[in-house]
């Protein structure tokens, strides 16, 4: 049996898959103890520990921990006359007309910053050698002294040559052997030492608080008779056994949202679907994501609270958008959504706990879009009335009926949803058009068609169980890691030969590290060099694969350089100006054996009803019907609801809606 | 003011700017909220763009660069949130071509350039480019950038500080209309700039990033017409400066009305000793401020003067920080209830040919006094000084044929706000430059080495919240020759502490040479050898409230932290260390 475990922030998750079907169990999240919330939902599905072979874990402990700064101590090392790299940052303000402007906090303080004397030079050159006796003078005091348990060091230039960084690793392990160092070469070889010095330290930080949590988490499980195989998601959209976490904290940044986008991903897949844009609504905040040709887009630019994460991680867009947000009118009389969330507590006004303000969730409620006995499976109590008296005063401020205000406030949460979409397709050059749309996440199968529409998107997928997607996602994906390389290189004659030496060096290395975790040698490779115009300092990346690179030409690497560019910066097509390669990445991927099978459950009964709702600012009559009775090939026209145990599907009028063979329900807009 | 003498004046305008209002139907609330958020969102995505596909360091790393959209009538709807200086006066600059060249004549493909500091221009380095936006064969609106171009000619590479006139500060674009296939693109006008510019591979790519960022904005323009019809688009620009309009004029109806003086120094001109005077008289009416800077001392003879569009932006960003929630998208609807008026031929209104490079300085001062002059009536609202100048380092070498320019901009502290300590080693608020990362700087230049890069202890402002930490950086020169030119400010006069806040640490700049530490002056230029340290100091931000009500506790963590030292927390703050 495989097992999938997530904890969100409010509900954890629980999909077990096994020859006997499907299991789906939700039990409310521990904030201060998420492995709590994990075991309960384990216990409760009552699965016998002994009988799971895979478990795979998704937890937001490491990016509570950022949150709340709530880490162990923790040092950072960096070159002399640089301590303060941190600290500075990079000199700007993200709100200029804000003159209380305070940057974000670092995790590392100053007063934990320290130096070492030595230089490296940009060409990977020694300007000044590392003393080994002077930092055992100097730096090893000073970190006993502060009792850190954790080390990040980055010196300047170390990600072209690592050589000094190494050395204070060994001289720090020598001497305290039980601080857990991590070096910038090891975790991010991109230049720019505030980005990756900060990453270096957020990974640090993390560090022990990943390790403790997965050596707690393995110990109750060894207790319970677990034997299988205990994996942990990564933010890069795979997982890595727990064991191989050491020493990769920072990769688990962002692992929630990235589970979902796989589960999804893999799931419409088996119908052969392969560019999507994943489309996660909870309740308060939506999360959006390009998938092309069966690959989630991947970014190196990545923030949390404020401070750049420069590891490659699912290209993933957030906003505060969600069935919490909060519905308003600003003082120039605009009508906006968010990014203000009632949160969990006290939640949308209908949950009669004391909200006061009107929510996107009262608005389905006013709307008829949801059922108040949708909502846990009727365990929850809904009040109508609420919604409505909170929605009052929008609907007199644009003198609108009730209905026509919660209408406007879903659209306007639509088109919020709408441009972060467009952030990641458009403004990257993907047209929309050019994919379907997957929704998933409590309250995504909502809002899914009306916002496929006003991108002109014709197809929506919406798998089943799309509310649990992300536990899905951690069974569902493979295991991964990448492998970096920066190396300069004008982009001349040799460049085909150049590039497929690099990729046999960076083969051999990721084959190494394969080996050390264990993974099987059945590895697939996908290769991307970052490249730009000489000059430029960002870099577009271009992937190649294995096939292509044993008979492309300089030429035509040059070109597909070009072409991208054009594509992002509405220039560089025809361009005969210099390009040069920047660095390298290679993702190296142990897929799973075989994909557990996603069904729709069957034991959620709900008898089949007409329903009015309000929708497209008018009032229409609808069916109501449970997913799980469609027949396979039985065409449902909309408007209708059709609800499973974690989510409703709406189907807007003039869109009908079918299950497939693979129990993906397919929406296709009216010709 | 001097009976007879001319003056620049912006009016303070009740009314929308002209427009066809015929097909005034009223504006859905859902179209007109998703086409203002659209009309926002496209110009970020244009100063994104611009940033990321440019060349020069003080571009793509340091992002002195700004992009705005603009209605037909070249009024701003929305603008890319860089740099408040650019950002302000872009209309101003726009209408300066409009004059001479209608809109209406405009076809696919023209644009518009301008850097002309006496033809509704900044200084000459900020180029302005406007491309108009067709859909359906018709005019809907503008899109426009401007980048600091790191070098486009003049007397000295990068920096010119001991220039006469305009003339020896670069080239000079005149409000004219160019058309891309034509004369850029391989045509005259690229050609006229490579041959007039010391990088041009820099500086060209970085126009080329310009147009291509107004090429972007034009397309998510174009999209949005697709869907709601430019008719409806062209409605909501119009609703968003009104909307910002409103809310800003509800902002200033809170502001308890009367007159207000406000004054500041830059310490000198560069020549003499004496320092240069900023006036402002404020005054709050209704829903409506006017700013006068009658008074303020004569033009200078170097480059300290501050042209007028650089005035009313310094003037703008002061009066939009301090009154209005920084989520009013600013546009043309923020400046309609401003007035803003200055004699001609003062620092804050110079004439022709007076050099302007490093305008903004006294564009600071302009800043400084009209917040002194708001601190009388809302104390809760503005900050103490701050290092409040844009420190400007050129540190070039010619190499045989061929120039490396380093050009870097720097901040230092911020003053203290009533509620929190001053931010430490920021850009100033009319800027907003990054830094040039060191690994940067090490990949792109060999005739000099950052070797330290740091804050400075103490250099804060004491008060009940302390004023921003300064920073210092360290440069060892590898090579003889190598120029460095600078303009700097408060190294004389140190930023002002408020209500009992002590003032900021004052910045400096020297060279260690032979063991031999050689003080360099704010506003000058000097030939570095192989060996030197050259070092600058900027200046720290002031306090905000009386020094022996900050607590305790936040005394502790400056002194844990070492943001102050034990010295200066007994003599300061009478704490034991």
């Amino acid at each position: 049996m495989r097992v999938g475990v997530e904890v969100g922030g409010t509900f954890t998750d629980l999909v077990a898959i096994g020859p006997s079907g499907i299991r789906i169990t939700k039990v409310p999240s521990v904030p201060r103890r998420p492995d709590e919330g994990a075991f309960n939902a384990l216990l409760e599905s009552g699965l016998p520990l002994a009988k799971i072979d895979d478990l795979a874990h998704g937890s937001t402990v490491a990016t509570n921990a950022v949150l709340e700064r709530k880490g162990f101590p923790t040092a950072f090392v960096t070159t002399g006359g640089f301590r303060d790299i941190l600290a500075i940052q990079r000199h700007g303000r993200s709100r200029i007309y804000d003159l209380e402007y305070q940057k974000p906090a670092p995790v590392v303080d100053r007063a934990s910053s320290f130096e070492v004397d030595e230089r490296i030079l940009a060409d990977g050159s020694i300007e000044k050698a590392l003393d080994p006796a002077k930092v055992e003078k100097t730096l090893i005091p000073a970190l006993r002294k502060g009792g850190y348990q954790a080390v990040a060091v980055c010196l300047l230039n170390g990600y072209v040559n690592s050589v000094h960084e190494e050395l204070v690793r060994d001289l720090i392990l020598k001497h305290c052997p039980d601080v857990l160092v991590t070096i910038s070469s090891g975790t991010t070889r991109e230049f720019r030492e505030y980005e990756r010095a900060t990453t270096t330290t957020l990974s640090a930080y993390v560090q022990p608080v990943i390790d403790r949590y997965i050596n707690r988490f393995s110990a109750r499980l060894a207790e319970h008779g677990f034997k299988g195989r205990f994996s942990v998601m990564q933010s890069n959209g795979g997982r890595l056994p727990a064991e191989a976490m050491r020493g990769n904290a920072v990769n688990v940044l962002l692992s929630g949202p990235a589970a979902g986008v796989v589960g999804a991903t893999r799931q419409v897949a088996r119908s052969e679907f392969s560019n999507l844009i994943t489309l996660d609504i909870g309740g308060t905040s939506t999360d959006v994501c390009l998938v092309t040709d069966g690959q989630p887009q991947l970014t190196t630019e990545f923030m949390i609270d404020g401070l750049p994460v420069r590891v490659p991680v699912l290209d993933i867009h957030t906003i505060g958008a969600g069935g919490g947000s909060i519905v308003w009118v600003d003082e120039g009389g605009m009508l906006r959504v968010g990014p203000h969330s009632a949160g969990a507590d006290p939640g949308p006004a209908c949950y009669g706990k004391g909200g006061a303000r009107p929510t996107i969730t009262d608005a389905h409620i006013i709307r008829q879009t949801m059922r108040p006995e949708a909502f846990l499976g009727g365990r929850m109590k809904i009040d109508v009335e609420a919604a409505k008296r909170v929605f009052r005063p929008i609907a007199d401020h644009f003198k609108m009926s009730i209905e026509e205000a919660a209408d406007s406030a879903v659209q306007l949460a639509n088109a919020n949803i709408v441009r972060a979409i467009q952030l990641i397709s458009t403004e990257r050059g993907y047209d929309p058009r050019d994919y379907v749309l997957v929704p998933f996440g409590g309250a995504g199968p909502l809002h899914a068609a009306q916002i496929a529409q006003d991108l002109a998107i014709e197809t929506v997928v919406v798998p089943p169980a799309a509310g649990v997607m992300s536990a899905y996602g951690l069974i569902a994906s493979d295991f991964l890691q990448f492998e970096t390389l920066t190396r300069r290189r004008s982009v001349g004659e040799d460049a085909a030969r150049f590039l497929r030496e690099v990729y046999a060096e960076m083969k051999a290395r990721a084959m190494e590290r394969a080996r050390q975790m264990n993974l099987p040698e059945k590895l697939v490779f996908d290769f991307t060099a970052e490249m730009r115009f000489v000059g430029q300092a960002f870099e577009v990346p271009v992937s190649f694969s294995e096939k292509d690179l044993a008979k492309i030409s300089s030429a035509a690497i040059l070109k597909r350089f070009c072409d991208e560019h054009q594509k992002v910066y509405f220039f560089g097509a025809n361009s005969d100006k210099p390009v040069e390669f920047v660095s390298f990445r290679l993702r190296f991927t142990l897929p799973i054996s075989k994909l557990p099978l996603l069904t729709e459950e069957t034991d959620h009964k709900i008898k089949a009803a007409d329903v009015r709702m309000f929708d497209g600012r008018r009032w229409q009559e609808g069916r109501l019907v449970s997913r799980g009775d469609i027949k396979p090939g039985k065409r449902i026209k909309g408007p209708a609801l059709l609800e499973d145990p974690t989510s409703t599907l709406l189907v807007p009028a003039g869109w009908t809606a079918s299950r497939d063979e693979n129990d993906n329900t397919i929406l296709k807009r009216k010709g | 003011m001097a009976a007879g003498s001319a003056r620049s004046k912006t009016a303070a305008r009740k009314t929308r700017a002209p427009a066809d209002k015929k097909a005034n139907v009223k504006l859905d609330p859902v179209d007109y909220a998703v086409i203002s958020q659209g009309l926002i969102a496209a110009a970020k995505e244009m100063g994104t763009k611009l940033v990321r596909s440019s060349y020069s360091t003080i571009v793509r790393e340091a992002q002195d660069a700004s992009a705005a959209l603009f209605d037909r009538h070249g009024n701003v709807i929305a603008q890319a949130e860089l740099i408040p200086m650019q950002l302000g006066p872009m209309s101003e600059i726009f209408r300066a071509c409009a004059a001479i060249y209608p809109p209406e004549t405009l076809k696919e493909g023209d644009f518009y350039i301008n850097n002309d500091p006496y033809g509704g221009g900044q200084h000459l380095q900020d180029v302005f480019i406007f491309s108009p936006i067709f859909y359906e064969g018709r005019l809907v609106g503008f899109s426009g950038t401007t980048a600091h171009h790191l070098d486009l000619g003049g007397g000295n590479p990068g920096l010119t500080p001991d220039a006469v006139d305009v003339h020896a500060e670069g080239i000079i674009f005149p409000p004219s209309l160019y058309n891309y296939d034509r004369d850029w693109n391989g045509g005259s006008l690229e050609r006229l700039v490579t041959s007039n510019v010391r990088v041009p591979a820099q500086t060209v790519g970085d126009f080329y990033a310009q147009f291509a960022a107004n090429a972007v904005g034009a397309e998510r323009i174009r999209q949005l017409c697709d869907k709601y019809g430019a008719t409806v688009v062209m409605q909501a620009m119009e609703e968003l400066i009104d909307y910002s309009e409103r809310r800003f004029r509800a902002a200033l109806k809170e502001v308890p009305d009367g007159v207000y003086h406000g004054e500041a120094y830059v310490d000198d001109d560069g020549l003499s000793d004496e320092p240069l005077q900023v006036k402002a008289k404020v005054t709050v009416k209704g829903d409506s401020i006017a700013v006068d800077f009658d008074g303020t001392c004569a033009q200078v003879r170097r480059n300290l003067n501050c042209p007028w569009a650089s005035t009313i932006s310094a003037t703008l960003a002061a009066i939009k920080s301090a009154l209005t929630s920084p989520d009013i998208p600013f546009n043309e609807g923020v400046k309609r209830p401003i007035s803003i008026s200055a004699p001609k031929g003062s620092l804050v209104n110079p004439n022709y040919p007076a050099p302007v490079r490093a305008r903004m300085l006294a564009a600071y001062r302009c800043f400084n006094a009209v917040m002194h002059a708001l601190a009388q009536i809302v104390p809760d609202r503005v900050i103490a000084d701050g290092n409040d100048s844009t420190d400007v380092t050129s540190i070039s070498h010619l190499d045989g044929t061929r120039y490396q320019v380093y050009l870097e901009v720097y901040g230092g502290g911020y003053g203290a706000g009533p509620r929190k300590d001053g931010c430490d080693a920021v850009d100033s608020p009319l800027a907003n430059c990054t830094n040039t990362p060191v690994e940067a700087t090490d990949m792109d230049f060999t005739h000099f080495r950052i070797v330290g890069y740091g804050l400075i202890p103490d250099s804060g402002g004491a008060g009940k919240q302390r004023g921003g930490l300064s920073f210092f950086r360290s440069f060892e020169i590898l090579k003889d020759d190598v120029n460095f030119a600078i303009y700097s400010d408060r190294f004389r006069l140190p930023p002002l502490g408020l209500f009992g806040g002590e003032n900021g640490k004052r910045a400096a700049c020297e060279v260690m040479r032979a063991g031999k530490k050689i003080p360099i002056a704010s506003k000058s230029k000097v030939y570095l050898r192989k060996g030197d340290i050259l070092t600058l100091f900027t200046a720290g931000g002031a306090g905000y409230g009386a020094v022996g009500e900050r607590p305790r506790e936040k005394i502790a963590a400056d002194l844990k932290q070492g943001y102050i030292t034990k010295g200066a927390a007994r003599a300061v703050y009478g704490q034991k260390g």
